[in-house]
């Protein structure tokens, strides 16, 4: 057996699986490693919720002997991964990051790890989010069972919310790829601050049953991963039609990016206020280099406006109607107060007072964005904007400080996130550069089911750049 | 009545005890919760006058169940 060197941490799935194969190290040996790299390092970037060192070990063996056998079950055969503390895993506590559960313990496993046991992946451990997924609203960091989630590029500066530790193993080489969760923005803002890939998958391809409710509406389960490519083939792996979750689309997912439309034919639209006026300054010249390179892919660049409408109005006030129910039993017992940070606490407590009439109001203007996005996509295929206007924030600056100074005209792409989440758009995070020591995103977002054209895209981009490929300083 | 100097030192601590148990201390300073509580229910107000400005058709259902 070869020895697993720092290389292997960072490899993709396809090399991974093909060393698997050929028995330049086991499953075993793999599991290992990758797991006492995680409990070794993890606590380094306040990533880690649990280890599971044994189970893991106990997985990779039946792997193994599956693949002496030559049973093969494709790319995920033996990878070690991770998954944020918000899915259900039979026996082990499951905290969803905050102290009122840091007991709570389930019967049964989230449909994602069963898909992922079933593709022969090994469950390395349990990675750390902000508490209840940010849901209230929170004003620091620290709002977190674990603390605050270090970036692995530098641990003064944040590695982003809601799954942090998710986004921070990855970069960090702690496991190969990792599931996270948006709700709005929680996938694609720690991609962006620590420079992985991500996708956030179209509502309802994936299954969220075993996984912490946040908003039913909302919720959505996705990739962390070292690359389009490796996105592709793990949201095969997790998306697919699932009776125990009443928001399931019942649709497959299979990645064919060699069937996605040829990308000059792909109408890109974009708003040049994102990327001169809202991108902060020491960004622009990244995301100006990146645009370039999008564009030198043929693809057909165009100016384009978002329909008007108050998204963060509407997702704000679909969110508290949600949470407010689905937490009520937390904030009514007195609990809530247990958790991390004072402005979500309020938050929280404020969500029960909201009027039914204004949640189906929101609900309403929802529906009328879903029409004008559907319109949309009639003449753009793809949107593109900047992950976040700017590098990950220190860990102690507050999140809910106003902005500083005049404000651009021109809104641009400002609200793709909350929009892409009313609609329930897929979305894919490619890094694209490095700005003072931290990198910086581009966000692709498409139409509903749109993940392969995304994924073609990103694979194109990725061929051209080694931005997803750069290692955090250890 | 004749008073030692220790009866009097005694009465005038205890009676100064009293009194500043009687003494109406400040209001304590509205806890961080408190402004924090109405920062969020300001902020379900504004959202509440953002979505106000929006015109809905009547015939406009609401989105759910809710379907990409």
């Amino acid at each position: 057996m070869a020895a697993i060197g720092i290389d292997t941490f960072f490899a993709p799935l396809a090399e991974l699986n093909a060393r698997l194969k050929e028995r330049e190290f086991s499953a075993e040996d793999l599991a290992r490693a990758v797991s006492e790299r995680l409990q070794q390092l993890g606590p380094r970037y306040n990533a880690l919720a649990l280890g599971l060192h044994q189970e893991a070990v106990r997985q990779a063996k039946d792997v193994d002997k599956e693949l002496k056998r030559q049973r093969y079950r494709g790319l995920l055969q033996g990878i070690p991964y991770g998954v944020k503390d918000l899915l259900a895993y039979a026996g082990q506590p499951t905290t969803w990051g905050a102290k009122p559960y840091a007991a709570q313990v389930f019967d049964y496993n989230a449909a994602v790890i069963e898909k992922l046991s079933g593709a022969g992946a090994v469950l390395a451990g349990k990675l750390s989010m902000v508490e209840l997924a940010g849901g209230g609203g929170y004003r620091l960091p620290s709002a977190s069972l674990t603390g605050p989630g270090l970036n692995p590029w530098d641990r003064t500066r944040w590695s982003g919310g809601s799954s942090s530790g998710s986004a921070a193993a990855v970069a960090a080489g702690l496991v190969p790829f990792a599931i996270g969760s948006e709700t709005s923005g929680s996938i694609v803002t720690p991609a962006s601050y620590c420079g992985v890939t991500a996708l956030r998958p179209t509502y309802g391809l994936v299954s969220r049953y075993g996984a912490m409710a946040l908003s039913w509406t909302l919720d959505k389960l996705g990739p962390f991963a070292r690359s389009a490519e490796d996105c592709g083939v793990i949201l095969q792996a997790i998306a697919g039609k699932d009776g125990r979750d009443p928001g399931s689309a019942g649709k497959s997912f299979y990645y064919t990016p060699q069937y996605a439309r040829p990308l000059k034919e792909l109408r890109v639209g974009y708003a040049p206020a994102d990327f001169a006026e809202w991108a902060e300054p020491a960004t622009r010249p990244a995301f100006e280099a990146a645009m370039g390179v999008l564009k030198a892919s043929g693809v057909q660049m165009m100016e384009t406006k978002l329909p008007d409408f108050p998204y963060g109005a509407a997702l704000s006030t679909i969110l508290a109607g949600e949470m407010g129910s689905i937490f009520e039993p937390l904030i009514s017992s007195g609990k809530v107060d247990e958790l991390a940070d004072r402005p979500q606490i309020a938050g929280l407590k404020a969500s029960l007072e909201l009027p039914a009439k204004e949640y189906l109001k929101a609900m309403r203007i929802r529906r009328l964005i879903q029409e004008a996005v559907a319109r949309m996509f009639g003449t753009v295929d793809v949107l593109v904007a900047p992950g976040r206007a700017g590098i990950a924030s220190k860990i102690d600056q507050p999140l809910d400080r106003g902005a500083s100074g005049p404000q651009p005209k021109d809104a641009g792409f400002r609200p793709i996130i909350q929009m892409g989440n009313l609609a329930g758009l897929p979305a894919l995070v490619l890094p694209c550069g490095f700005v003072e020591g931290m990198p910086v995103a581009l966000q692709v977002v498409g139409a509903p089911y749109s993940e392969n054209t995304l994924l073609a895209l990103g694979r194109d981009f990725q061929a051209k750049t080694d931005w997803h490929k750069k290692r955090p300083p250890m | 009545m004749k008073l030692t100097r220790r009866k009097l030192a005694a009465s005038l601590i205890s009676a100064g005890a009293l009194a500043a148990q009687q003494t109406p201390t400040a209001a304590p300073a509205p806890a961080p919760a408190d402004s924090d509580l109405k920062t969020a229910r300001d902020r379900l107000a504004a959202n509440a006058a953002a979505l106000s400005a929006t015109a809905i058709p009547l015939a406009t259902e609401p989105a759910f169940q809710f379907k990409a």
